[in-house]
């Protein structure tokens, strides 16, 4: 019982390069195994081919052969290949067609065609499992991140699956949902026999559940199996990866604090019935770095949101004494945003126009434009979309934008999320530079604690729609 | 109305409109209109929701009166004193004009607010034989929706915070969209596939769509009944 893979050669274009250039490896259903390496490393290929996904929707496969159980899982019309392995996604949002959970569930029992009076029995159990049945008549639109993610467990429960592949599943939900899931995918494995193998670029949930955890570097297998319990931290911060609880080992960014650049007075929020911020009242200082901590689903995107004129709020936002809404266009250009998904803040059709578009044609816009995206790497990309970019490259360009500002404010909802180790400091470093050289104030969210301690003057949690600040040693 | 079969239910309102299409006889109209309010009720559509769908029809039904009113056949252009008063013909015109506006959104809205959306698939690959792939295609493209509203207004607010003035719906905000929307086909499209959707081999059902003998009568009533009972009356 396990997952080969016997000399594999993918790539995605005709004449690109090999993502995965030559791999033999196997993983056994007796262990709960977790890939990790940096952003770009082949590991959620490697997934996608063991699901059978690839090279049917996407990509080349050059050479070699991947069996799961001593099958081929491309061969297999998708009612069966679900049966050998199910799939889950990093995002809970794109996974379901249907509208309530119950409809779902029945949509995955009909295409394995289960008889329709077992359905209800299965699926009452799939829900039950993953405690989750007082949600089975609840529509999926009104249901949270970590929420729909369970559902997703609950459909793969509902189908049997011998082999359970995870996509990053934790990357989108809060922690809670996230520790619950992955105790309940040790469940299934110790209980039900299933094998597990998960793509994940952070260890921190699987520490209680994996057995093993095996690094990929550059499309390869990196020899040497680990046990989370026990993890080298100086050898995977070597190979780039995030290690849990580990420091970046960097000084804080601070300049030299100034007069105050943006105040919050009472700021009040709600979607639809529900009350996000109950009145935010905090003052931000130019030359000083902040950090927003807080579970997801705690209201740190519509914070931002709201500044960002996303949503309508109550109460005041002050930018240097004078009130957001009533700023002329020009001058909420001083505040600069990075977005969670770089793709949000793009506005150029090219990678050029990107940067010249926050240059407003000032003296000497070109040339400025030409140094920024030489330093970052992409100057040979400068006619491409940015959506054209890998992830790694659009979330450069989305940082570098901000270096052609002139901005007073940095707001940026959680910069270095998805990112390795390597591209993490290398996006702080960006951010800090502003902090430090045109004595911005930089408030940015983060669900990585370590980075808020090692980079953050001062670090504000946001809780109950309210934020408080936190000493430093109180995390 | 709610257990009727949804694709016959489709099919026999279309012919009801079908024939008002034909007919330029405002109480024909005005009587569908109104009965097709009274089938609301009894399926117990909400009131509030029925109100506030009708309020922009009338607004758009009392147009279509004064533009039919004013605008009779015989009328010249220049508005002239002795053309407003109430001649029988104009005001004919006018109520011909509005009812129609008022029965299409009264068989529309009928269908709309007693139809469940995911029954309605059903019963169009069951009864009508639409591919699997197509129906179920698209269950998932209307999932999508709130997406793009959600996109649309993040988009704009990228632009706000650049400092750049863009006009709403210029294809410089629609162009993210775009792009988005064909990466989340495409996500999707694989995890409907991993939950082992085929769109070609057979499935089991859960709930059969069933067709009973109200469904016939319903159908025959609207595509032969109705016909027949305004040609000869």
């Amino acid at each position: 019982m396990s997952i080969r893979f016997e000399q594999l050669q993918f790539s995605y274009f005709k004449d690109g390069h090999d993502v995965i250039p030559g791999l033999t490896a196997e993983f056994h259903a007796s262990n709960i195994t977790v890939l990790t390496g940096v952003s770009g490393c082949g590991k959620s290929t490697l997934l996608y081919l063991a699901a059978g996904a690839y090279p049917h929707n996407a990509g080349i496969l050059r050479s070699g052969k991947v069996t799961v159980d001593g099958i081929a899982p491309a061969e297999l019309l998708p009612p069966e290949r679900c049966r050998l392995a199910g799939m889950m996604f990093q995002n809970p949002e794109l996974q379901f067609c249907m509208d309530t959970v119950k409809n779902e569930l029945v949509f995955c029992l009909e295409n394995i065609r289960t008889t329709p009076s077992e359905m209800e029995p299965r699926l009452n159990a799939a829900l039950q499992f993953c405690g989750i049945a007082h949600l089975k008549n609840r529509t999926l639109l009104s249901l949270s991140g970590g929420e729909r993610q369970k559902v997703m467990l609950a459909c793969l429960v509902a189908l049997q699956p011998k082999w359970l592949l995870l996509d990053e599943p934790f990357a989108n939900i809060d922690d809670r949902s996230a520790s619950e899931i992955a105790e309940k995918l040790g469940q299934l494995h110790q209980e039900k026999g299933v094998g597990i193998l998960a793509v994940d670029h952070r260890l921190d949930n699987w520490v209680n559940v994996a057995s093993t955890v095996r690094i990929m570097e550059k499309g390869r297998l990196l020899p040497e199996t680990l046990s989370p319990k026990n993890l080298d931290f100086h050898h995977l911060e070597e190979r780039g990866i995030i290690v849990p609880g580990g420091s970046y080992g960097v000084h804080r960014c601070s300049g030299i604090a100034q007069n105050k650049v943006l105040e919050l007075r009472g700021l009040t929020l709600r979607h639809g019935t529900t009350q996000i911020l109950r009145g935010i009242t905090a003052s931000f200082y130019r030359g000083r770095a902040y950090a927003i901590v807080g579970q997801s689903g705690c209201g740190k995107s519509s914070l931002f949101g709201a500044l960002l004129g996303m949503y309508r709020y109550g109460g005041q936002a002050l930018l240097d004494g004078k009130d957001l809404k009533k700023l002329r266009r020009k001058e909420l250009g001083h505040i600069g945003f990075v977005t969670q998904n770089p793709q949000d803040q793009f506005v150029g059709g090219t990678v050029l126009e990107e940067i010249l578009s926050s240059l407003h044609g000032k003296a000497g816009a070109a040339e400025t434009a030409e140094k920024i995206l030489k330093s970052i790497h992409l100057w040979r990309y400068r006619e491409l979309s940015p959506y054209l970019l890998s992830q790694g490259q659009q979330r450069k360009l989305g940082v570098a934008t901000l270096m052609a500002y002139d901005c007073r404010v940095l707001i940026c909802d959680e910069p270095t999320y998805a990112q390795d180790r390597n591209s993490t400091l290398a996006i702080m470093d960006t951010l800090c530079r502003q902090v430090k050289d045109h004595h911005a104030a930089l408030i940015f969210s983060t669900h990585d604690r370590q980075l808020a301690l090692d980079f953050a003057d001062e670090i504000w949690e946001l809780e109950g729609g309210r934020l408080h600040a936190v000493t430093q040693s109180g995390l | 109305m709610r257990s009727l079969n949804p694709a016959f239910k489709l099919i026999g309102l279309l012919a009801v409109t079908f024939l008002l299409a034909a007919r330029h006889d405002p109480l024909l109209s005005l009587s569908a209109f109104v009965i097709s309010l009274i089938a609301m009720l009894v399926s117990r559509v909400r009131l509030k929701a029925m109100l506030l769908l009708f309020l922009p029809v009338f607004l758009a039904a009392a147009g279509m009166f004064f533009t039919g009113y004013r605008f009779a056949a015989g009328n010249s252009m220049p508005v002239r004193a002795e053309i407003l008063h109430i001649g029988s013909s104009a005001v004919w015109n006018g109520l011909t004009l509005s009812s129609r506006v008022l029965a299409y959104a009264g068989l529309g809205l009928l269908f709309a607010l007693t139809t469940d959306r995911i029954e309605l698939i059903r019963s169009f690959q069951k009864q009508l034989h639409v591919p699997a792939i197509f129906a179920y295609g698209l269950l998932a493209a209307w999932g999508i929706f709130p997406h793009m509203a959600l996109e649309y207004r993040r988009t704009r607010a990228a632009f706000r915070a650049r400092g750049i003035h863009v006009f709403p719906m210029s294809p410089s905000l629609l162009n993210p969209l775009l792009v988005k929307s064909v990466r989340w086909s495409e996500e999707l499209a694989i995890a409907m596939e991993s939950k082992g959707f085929d769109g070609r081999t057979t499935r089991s059902e859960f709930a059969p769509v069933l067709v009973r003998t109200s469904d016939w009568v319903f159908l025959a009533v609207c595509c032969l009944g109705l016909p027949a009972a305004v040609f000869f009356l």
